[in-house]
């Protein structure tokens, strides 16, 4: 039993740079998958690999169990919605939406009723005869989205869907894209540079670096079971500290950091040697600020930032590394000498890696 | 497909030059260089390349000094009718080549309107200038060229991004510091591209120097002398000596990446006009533009008038004394002198459709597709810009009088189509810049979007592509178009009885003496051109 | 709708290419294409005064300058066009030769002309005299005042009144030029009393003007009052209202065979033939005489035929000795000279 869209092993070089480098994935029928990685990571590459634009160096595009690795983007039959929209500025909205199904050989009331119907739902009835130009960046950008389902397309490509919106609209939109593509029930992939947009659109999410497929997972896997050191700083908050392992405890780890020893509940994150050198991170929550003293790591504050009912507290150790940690408003003040313990609270939220990782 | 156009493009533009090349080289038996060694020898010959390059050089000058002040004036103050005034400063553009000179002589000439009126109000007993040499060269050029100028810093002007010169006026750039540091380098493209235009159009001159030069020789009226005097081997390298200045121009100028300066996606919005509010400021700068206007709007008047005289009547009188219609009346009566125009008619159009479709198959493998071959298909395109028309039909009437298939070469010579290719290499230039430049401004999602959405290459093509880049095939083609109708160099040397155009008719006209009839057609390709370029600026940008 | 307006470009387009088109196969005639520096007037004249007598031949013409007629032909020697060269000097014919690109013919009047003029192996025939003369502008210059000589010319009150044709592109300058060299030669190859007249003939010179219609138009306005030309353009000029007048050099004026030759490879030869024929019949010899002021090569046209300037001419014409050999072997050399040396350089000597 294979996966609705399969790809395998993808590659794609430029002069220079690998945009791509064998990057595997499988989304099931009616799957949302979210591409999610900093600029330059391949991202959109990728996602013109699926569309057609590019030609892969090497790896395989299957859907439905069809090889379409080198089938062009007319045969493909995939829809896209571009990151500026690319709608045809000299089409009005009616025009835009119609001219997938004329492709297909749409013709007379038929068009006229699947263009009404395709702009209905992005809740842009009778908009037909508006210019593009007219239209707000969210009118646009579901014309866009109406326009690439409209030809019943067999998967949806989103390029950085939000990325033109303000703020304010921005989170509207993104549930309305989420609500339209569930109520289709199309199979899509997405890309996008916010971990917001990801995990609150993709069922799952793919993270990228460097080309490279890191992990993919639902959120909760990301956030939770970070692969590396690079997913846990990109999924969500997370500071590191080079520390020495050194050894296992009987709940977890144990650990030298900057003088302090500390038992930790994380995996020794075996590969290399058991002990010696590794990379720890920790997501703010998971360390508390304590007064200076043993089993602390001691450090300055340099910084404190509202965040609601907590603060997150800026603390610089002595060997000048910066540690994010959550904590009551009053706990400390800026320049003020603290110490800095693991979370009492139980579960996650501190990772070791191996300290060549980042 | 990409080599394939390169190649095909090469041996339009590039073998039959080389071919003149090897005519340089070669003389009855076996290769010499006795003639580039005569060339060398002669003070004359470099004096007529001097005389060449300065004359270019000074044109763009003085060209620029009309051209970029007008456009600043029109395009960014509020003067009363400046929309009017906008459209007919433009008009020396479709002034025909050969009686566009003519003109000249009738209103500055020694007897000309203007030089009598001159004489007269100063008493002098004799006229106030002699209209020849370099001084009547570069009046007539300036008068033609600065179009170029006007043209390219209005469309630089429009694309200009207001909120640059806002940010620099938030910065504390007074007006002149402004002009200096931001609005003149955003416009150095544009500036450019302009210069380059009229330096090689200046080089390529031959009606102007060839009527007012009198004994000053530039290197066009050098070729026609030599060929005339029968030493075909001499006009070779001469011809081959003027290229290299235009290629030379070319490499030293397109360093500095002189496209997009037309057709250029426009970005930001464009400045608004500056409303001028002293009132005598804002009288005095209207009157100075309508003025302006009726001095270049003269020779087309003046061959208005000279087309309703009759033959023989105007002699000494300032004014001619009798009008007449029979001159045009004997353009459409008789049709064999209706001919030439439906001639030009029509290899325009084929000219024209063809170069548009290079262009576009240009932008399609160049900017699209990015093919290999692209820079040299570019390069291709804009040579034919940099190799005066004679030159051109020497290389092509020496190229295609061979038949040697596998050298590329074939019966063209005395053909219907050779004329027809010579436009269209002539014309290669004037409809891949704009077009070139459209598809570069044109977002390449747009077809992503077109072929995603199931459309294939051609309905691509048609509905997507070929609409957006409307302005840009409007500008082009109607420059083609325009070029080719007028067209006199080139079509001296290559037409045929079937293919006789307009300007050989003037020019029988004129070797007739028929003064009245020349001005005649030279007023309807006047105003064919006008409607032309009209259509094509209205066509290019209205919805 | 957009799609529409481009298909409507496209059909107009098409509809223009069509009709012109439509029009370039011929009527069922022969056509006969000639070249001809000899304008319009002639040689419609000439075209159909032929046609009436030959329906089923079509003439076609094509008017040019004799030296483009030669550029011309040499570049179309590998698919050649016309039938006809009609028109130029005789000088320019022989290049024409040793460029291999005319066919011998001998015309049915062959024997009525000077001998002296005609081509190697029947390569061309003279039909017309084109005598060298002073012209001037008659309402501005009495002709008592007109100079009568070549010498006449370079008197004081001559200074900046000649205008010139531009005589590197005329055939009748070039004869011109080359009699003034000729005359001035004491031992053969002695260019230099002649450049030297001519140098101060340029003193002289108010203009060259490139093109006959600016100099007609400019010795009509009194920009220049003498100039130095041939009589058949004059004469035509002066009826069609010009104010010009001419006279013979007294010292003896230079006369140019005025040639007609078949073309090599020519498309049409048999009733190119017929139309060179026609040329120098009687019939064509005097219509031309008396419509276009062509002086006759044929000789033995009876007397009370002939228009009167003819007889007129013929009475005053004061013919110099040419060595016409010299000259088609020198005049280019000659003229690249003139051209480099002594064009524009006489007023510094004056
Ligand atoms: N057409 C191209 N030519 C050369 N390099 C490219 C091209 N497209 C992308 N790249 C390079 O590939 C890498 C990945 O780019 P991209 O897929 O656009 O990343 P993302 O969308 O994640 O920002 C980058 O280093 C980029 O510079
Ligand atoms: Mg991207």
């Amino acid at each position: 039993m294979s996966a609705y869209l399969e790809v395998e092993g993808l590659t794609r070089r430029f002069d220079r740079t690998v945009a791509v480098d064998r990057v595997s994935f499988g989304i099931e029928r009616g799957g949302m998958l979210a591409l999610l990685g900093p600029s330059g990571s391949g991202k959109t590459t990728t996602l013109r690999l699926l569309a057609g634009f590019e030609q892969p160096d090497d790896g395989l595009v299957r859907v439905e169990g069809e090889d379409v690795t080198r089938a062009d983007p007319v045969a493909r039959r995939f829809g896209m919605v571009f990151q500026h929209y690319a709608l045809f500025p000299h089409l009005d909205v009616g025009e835009n939406v119609a001219f997938g199904l004329e492709s297909r050989r749409v013709r007379g009331t038929e068009l006229a009723r699947r263009v009404s119907r395709a702009l209905g739902a992005v809740d842009l009835a009778g908009y037909e005869r508006r210019r593009v130009g007219q239209l707000s960046g969210g009118q646009q950008q579901r014309v866009a989205l109406a326009r690439a389902l409209a030809p019943e397309p067999r998967v949806l490509l989103l390029d950085e869907p939000l990325s033109n919106l303000d703020p304010a609209l921005r989170e509207r939109t993104r549930r309305e894209i989420r609500d339209i593509i569930r109520r289709v029930g199309i199979t899509t992939v997405l890309v996008t540079h916010e971990q917001d947009d990801a995990f609150d659109l993709g069922d799952r999410v793919a993270v990228l670096r460097g080309g490279r497929l890191e992990q993919i997972g639902t959120p909760d896997e990301l956030y939770s079971a970070p692969a590396g050191a690079f997913v846990a700083g990109f999924v969500g908050r997370a500071s590191s500290i080079p520390v020495q392992l050194l050894g296992l405890a009987n709940r977890g780890t144990r650990v030298r950091i900057e003088g302090a020893e500390w038992e930790i509940d994380a995996e020794p994150s075996s590969n290399g040697h058991p002990l010696g050198e590794r990379l720890l991170m920790a997501r703010p929550e998971s360390l508390r600020l304590t007064p200076p003293g043993p089993g602390a790591v001691p450090g300055t504050v340099t910084a404190r930032r509202f965040t609601g009912p907590a603060a997150l507290f800026q603390v610089r150790t002595e060997a000048g590394a910066t540690l994010e940690v959550l904590g009551q408003p009053t706990a400390a003040a800026v320049g003020e000498r603290v110490g800095i313990m693991p979370s009492r609270r139980a579960g996650g939220g501190i990772y070791l890696f191996a300290s060549d990782d980042r | 497909m990409g080599v394939l156009l390169a190649l095909v493009l090469a041996w339009l533009v590039v073998y039959p030059l080389l071919l003149v090349l090897v005519e340089g080289v070669r003389g009855g038996d076996g290769w010499t260089l006795e003639y580039v060694r005569a060339f060398l020898g002669r003070a004359t010959e470099w004096r007529a390349l001097w005389a060449s390059i300065w004359i270019s050089l000074a044109t763009v000058a003085l060209s620029a000094l009309i051209g970029v002040p007008l456009a600043f004036l029109l395009a960014r103050y509020d003067l009363p009718g400046a929309r009017i005034l906008g459209t007919l400063v433009a008009l020396p553009a479709v002034l025909p080549p050969l009686v566009g000179v003519l003109a000249f002589l009738f209103l500055y000439g020694e007897t000309g309107f203007v030089s009598l009126l001159v004489q007269r109000v100063l008493g002098l007993t004799d006229p106030p200038w002699r209209l020849q040499g370099a001084g009547a060269i570069l009046l007539v050029h300036a008068y033609s060229m600065y179009v170029y100028f006007y043209l390219f810093t209005r469309a630089g002007l429009a694309t200009l991004d207001a909120s640059l010169v806002e940010a620099a006026a938030s910065l504390g750039a007074g007006p002149r510091r402004m002009l200096w540091r931001v609005t003149l380098p955003l416009l150095r493209p544009a500036l450019t591209g302009a210069a380059l235009l009229t330096f090689m159009t200046s080089l390529a001159s031959f009606s102007a120097p060839y009527i007012f030069g009198g004994g000053f020789r530039v290197m066009t009226t050098q070729i026609v002398a030599t060929r005339l005097n029968g030493e075909t081997e001499l006009a070779m390298v001469e011809t081959v000596s003027l290229t290299l200045v235009a290629l030379l121009a070319l490499a030293l100028l397109r360093g500095s990446r002189a496209d997009d300066s037309l057709a250029g996606g426009r970005k930001g919005a464009a400045p608004a006009a500056v409303p001028i509010r002293r009132p005598w400021l804002r009288v005095g700068l209207a009157a100075a533009g309508w003025g302006l206007a009726v001095v270049l709007l003269l020779p087309h008047l003046t061959l208005v008038l000279v087309s309703f005289v009759p033959l023989g009547t105007w002699t000494i009188e300032p004014i001619p004394p009798a009008y007449t219609l029979q001159n045009y009346v004997t353009l459409v009566r008789d049709p064999v002198r209706a001919r030439p125009l439906l001639n030009s008619l029509w290899l325009a159009t084929v000219a024209t459709g063809a170069a548009v479709t290079v262009a576009v198959a240009a932008g399609i493998l160049s900017v699209r597709r990015r093919v290999p071959a692209g820079r040299a298909i570019e390069l291709l395109l804009a040579l034919p810009w940099a190799v005066p028309g004679t030159v051109f039909a020497i290389a092509l009437a020496t190229a295609f009088s061979v038949h040697a298939p596998w050298a590329g070469r074939v019966i063209l010579v005395g053909t219907l189509w050779i004329l027809p290719l010579a436009y269209l290499v002539r014309d290669l230039p004037l409809t891949s810049r704009p077009i070139l430049a459209g598809f570069r401004a044109l977002d390449p999602a747009l077809d992503e979007a077109a072929s995603s959405l199931g459309a294939g290459r051609w309905r691509a093509l048609r509905r997507v592509t070929l609409p957006l880049l409307r302005p840009a095939l409007m500008a082009g083609a109607s420059l083609a178009f325009v070029t080719a109708f007028g067209d006199f160099v080139t079509s001296i040397m290559l037409y045929t009885y079937d293919t006789r155009p307009v300007s050989l008719e003037i020019l029988g006209s004129l070797r007739q003496s028929d003064v009245g009839v020349a001005a005649a057609y030279g007023v309807v390709l006047m105003v064919i051109s006008a409607a032309v370029f009209a259509v094509g600026a209205e066509r290019g940008t209205g919805g | 709708m957009s799609a529409r307006r481009w298909r409507l470009a496209a059909a107009a387009a098409a509809a223009v290419v069509s009709t012109a088109c439509g029009s370039c196969a011929g009527d069922g005639r022969i056509p006969v294409v000639i070249y001809s520096p000899h304008g319009r007037d002639q040689l419609t004249l000439l075209e159909h005064a032929f046609e009436a007598g030959r329906p089923d031949v079509d003439v076609r013409w094509l008017d040019m300058g004799s030296q483009e007629v030669l550029d011309r032909l040499r570049f179309e020697r590998v698919n050649p066009q016309a039938d006809v060269w009609f028109g130029g000097p005789t000088t320019i014919f022989d290049r024409g030769l040793r460029d291999s690109i005319l066919a011998p013919y001998r015309p049915a009047w062959a024997r009525r002309v000077d001998p002296r003029g005609v081509g190697p192996d029947d390569a061309y025939f003279p039909v017309y005299r084109t005598p060298a003369i002073i012209a001037f502008n008659s309402r501005l210059v009495p002709r008592s005042k007109a100079p009568h000589d070549w010498d006449d010319v370079l008197a004081p009150r001559w200074r900046d009144k000649v205008l010139i044709r531009d005589p590197v592109a005329s055939g009748t300058m070039r004869a011109i030029w080359g009699l003034m060299i000729l005359r001035g030669m004491r031992t053969p190859g002695d260019t230099a009393p002649g450049m030297r007249w001519l140098r101060r003939l340029d003193g002289q010179t108010r203009s060259y003007t490139l093109n006959p219609a600016i100099l007609d138009q400019r010795l009509a306005r009194g920009e220049g009052l003498v100039t130095l030309w041939d009589l058949p353009d004059i004469l035509i000029s002066r009826a069609k209202g010009m104010p010009f007048d001419y006279v013979f050099p007294r010292s003896g004026t230079v006369v140019i065979d005025d040639a007609i030759a078949l073309v090599r490879g020519a498309p049409h030869p048999d009733a190119a033939r017929a139309f060179i024929d026609y040329v120098g019949s009687a019939e064509a010899q005097l219509l031309a005489a008396r419509k276009v002021y062509r002086l006759p090569a044929r000789k033995g046209l009876s007397p009370d035929s002939v228009p009167d300037w003819v007889a007129e001419v013929e009475r005053d014409m004061v013919v110099a000795r040419v060595d016409w050999a010299t000259l088609a072997r020198e005049t280019t050399g000659w003229m690249s000279y003139w051209d480099r040396h002594v064009r524009g350089s006489g007023a510094t000597e004056r």
